[in-house]
């Protein structure tokens, strides 16, 4: 097992658990689909410093995450590269690290830090109300997100035994 | 809220928890947040300015170990709370799990560490900060100054304590004003609100909302490291004793009005936070298998009142019979600390910015210096793009007009 992939969030506030519930969508679809892949799923509501030991040792880590990005349609779905992203909901913070510093930050410590990473930025539409439910144009972008990602999966890459 | 005293075990592991969130946390903001202003300046290249300066210059050894003692702390949280984040540990009554033996004598060496660690992190505040006069000379300055009243929890002894004890409020002259118990907070705290703002601006409710205003007629209150040092007597332990005496002895006595040594007081809460880890985890009861009584009366409403790593926290709660919450009120560490990093933030500009001086990186980033001594938890607030600190200078003329915006540019090269 050497890919990871991790959902990031709040699951309490609407379109901000968006890359929770993805993973956990992506979960049950690999299990209904009964392919045995070579991926790890995690949940995780923790970035910075936390997040830079939940990505030591994997090969290729996945982020799953909701964004707010100007000018973009809520539930649109884009990849972004870490060194591309000093921002998401969940990858920023005034009082920790962003993702870009985490990943360099590891290397120069000499952590095992993933030689791929990818960002799937979903766009939230309300990232501030508090709920367990995500918005219909969320909703739509976590499918998105889901099918790129096992598309992915199905890529050699991941080296699926079934 | 359930009319249930927890055992003293419950007690002891729940104070543990909270120990080592302060321990892992003031690592966190120390190093990656606070350092890169000393460490490499506070006028230093901005691309420079972060965490990865800072282990260019300070060497991969001592970088480690700050990873080392902040990932201690979190794993110490684990074994205590199964989860360093959002632990669904705690219960009516108690704790839902205790530690073993063997879990208590591991600890015991992870905390002795942690106090080596925090000695190590003190002389370092000392060599880099205080030796070096410009430094010293910024933190002595009335740039970073705030003549507000303090409030802090303290125990029997009026020393610090992060998890029980009254509520002291000391004035400008670090005098006691005023002092509760966690159900009387709302006889002395109200919450203004602001039109412009979802956040609220707590304030002293016997002084009064003056506007943003400091001083004894203001009820306007700081609630930070800083804040729990100037609202108490002392340290309950040794180390973090020492070296609260000498903080107060370098910058002329109670209460230091000086913001930016905030992060001198967070090492020292650091140093106290894993001593009194290692007193707790030295303590056979910790491992005691007996950690809850169950509660049997109908919960009503009820005030919990904790320090957390930012800031005295209060939760309050009222419940239906059923103990479904019906209404909620908390005030979190950074609220409390709202009117302050307004008046903080206005008052650096003022002072910084000054006819024939240029508003550049430095300047801005020394008024980010102003919010940044807060550690405010306002991640969910600042995320949206370009993703750079919302902060922008505008330097306006007589008449009105911007003639200068000075904005973030901390593009890393690497």
């Amino acid at each position: 097992m050497n890919t990871r992939i991790i959902g990031l969030g709040n699951s309490i506030l609407t379109d901000d658990g968006v890359g929770i519930y993805a993973v956990r969508e992506l979960r049950r679809c690999l299990k209904e689909a009964l392919l045995d892949t070579n991926v790890d799923i995690v949940e995780t509501e923790v970035g910075g410093f936390s997040l830079m030991e939940l990505m030591t040792g994997w090969k290729r880590v996945i982020l799953v995450d909701s964004i707010q990005f100007e000018g973009l349609e809520p539930g649109t779905v884009i990849r972004i590269q870490p060194e591309d992203l000093h921002t998401s909901l969940r990858l920023r913070s005034v009082h920790d690290i962003d993702l870009p510093t985490v990943l360099e930050l590891g290397r120069r410590l000499g952590l095992a830090m993933p030689g791929e990473v990818s960002v799937f930025g979903i766009q939230a539409e309300d990232a501030l109300t508090l709920g367990e439910c995500l918005t219909d144009a969320a909703e739509r972008g976590l499918k998105e997100a889901v099918n790129l990602i096992l598309t992915e999966i199905r890529d050699s890459r991941f080296e699926i035994r079934n | 809220m359930y009319k249930v005293d927890p055992p003293p075990t419950a007690k002891k592991l729940r104070e543990m928890y909270n120990s080592a969130a302060f321990v892992h946390s003031h690592i966190a903001h120390f190093y990656a947040l606070a350092a890169p202003d000393f460490v490499l300046g506070p006028d230093s290249d901005p691309a420079k300015r972060n965490i990865l300066g800072v282990v260019e210059k300070v060497g991969i050894p001592i970088a480690s170990e700050v990873l080392k003692h902040r990932a201690i702390a979190q794993d110490i949280q684990i074994t205590v709370g199964g989860r360093s984040t959002h632990p669904v540990w705690t219960l009516p009554g108690g704790v839902s799990k205790g530690i073993t033996e063997e879990q208590r004598l591991e600890i015991i060496d992870k905390a002795k560490s942690c106090v080596e660690f925090s000695k190590f992190s003190l002389k370092l505040f000392e060599d880099i900060v205080l030796k070096n006069k410009a430094y010293l000379d910024i933190i002595l300055s009335d740039t970073f100054e705030m003549d507000s009243y303090w409030i802090g929890t303290v125990d029997s002894k009026n020393c610090v304590n992060f998890y029980h004890g009254d509520h002291r409020v000391v004035d400008q002259k670090g005098k006691e004003v005023f002092r509760y118990k966690d159900h009387e907070y709302l006889d002395f705290i109200s919450e203004r609100v602001e039109k412009y703002s979802y956040l609220k601006f707590p304030y002293l409710k016997k002084i009064g909302w003056k506007g943003f205003v400091d001083g004894p007629e203001s009820g306007v209150y700081m609630a930070t490291p800083l804040s729990r040092l100037n609202a108490a007597d002392g340290m309950a332990t040794p180390l973090a004793q020492q070296e609260y005496e000498k903080m107060y002895s370098t910058l002329g006595g109670k209460p230091v009005k000086k913001l930016l040594a905030t992060h001198w007081a967070r090492l020292i809460e650091l140093m106290y936070s894993a001593e009194r880890l290692l007193e707790l985890a030295q303590d056979p009861e910790v491992a005691s298998p007996n950690i809850r009584t169950l509660p049997t009366a109908t919960p009503e409403e009820g005030v919990g009142i904790v320090e957390a790593m930012r800031g005295i926290l209060t939760h309050h709660y009222q419940t239906d019979k059923n103990g479904l919450v019906t209404k909620a009120n908390l005030i979190v560490g950074t609220t409390n600390n709202n009117a302050p990093i307004s008046m903080s933030i206005k008052r650096a500009a003022q002072k910084l910015i000054q006819p024939g001086k240029e508003v550049g990186q430095g300047l801005l980033n020394m008024v980010e210096m102003a919010f940044r001594l807060y550690d405010p938890c306002f991640s969910c607030a600042t995320h949206s793009l370009p993703g750079e600190m919302p902060l922008i200078i505008d330097v306006i003329n007589a008449d009105g007009e911007v003639i200068h915006r000075e904005g973030r540019t901390d593009k890393r090269s690497s």
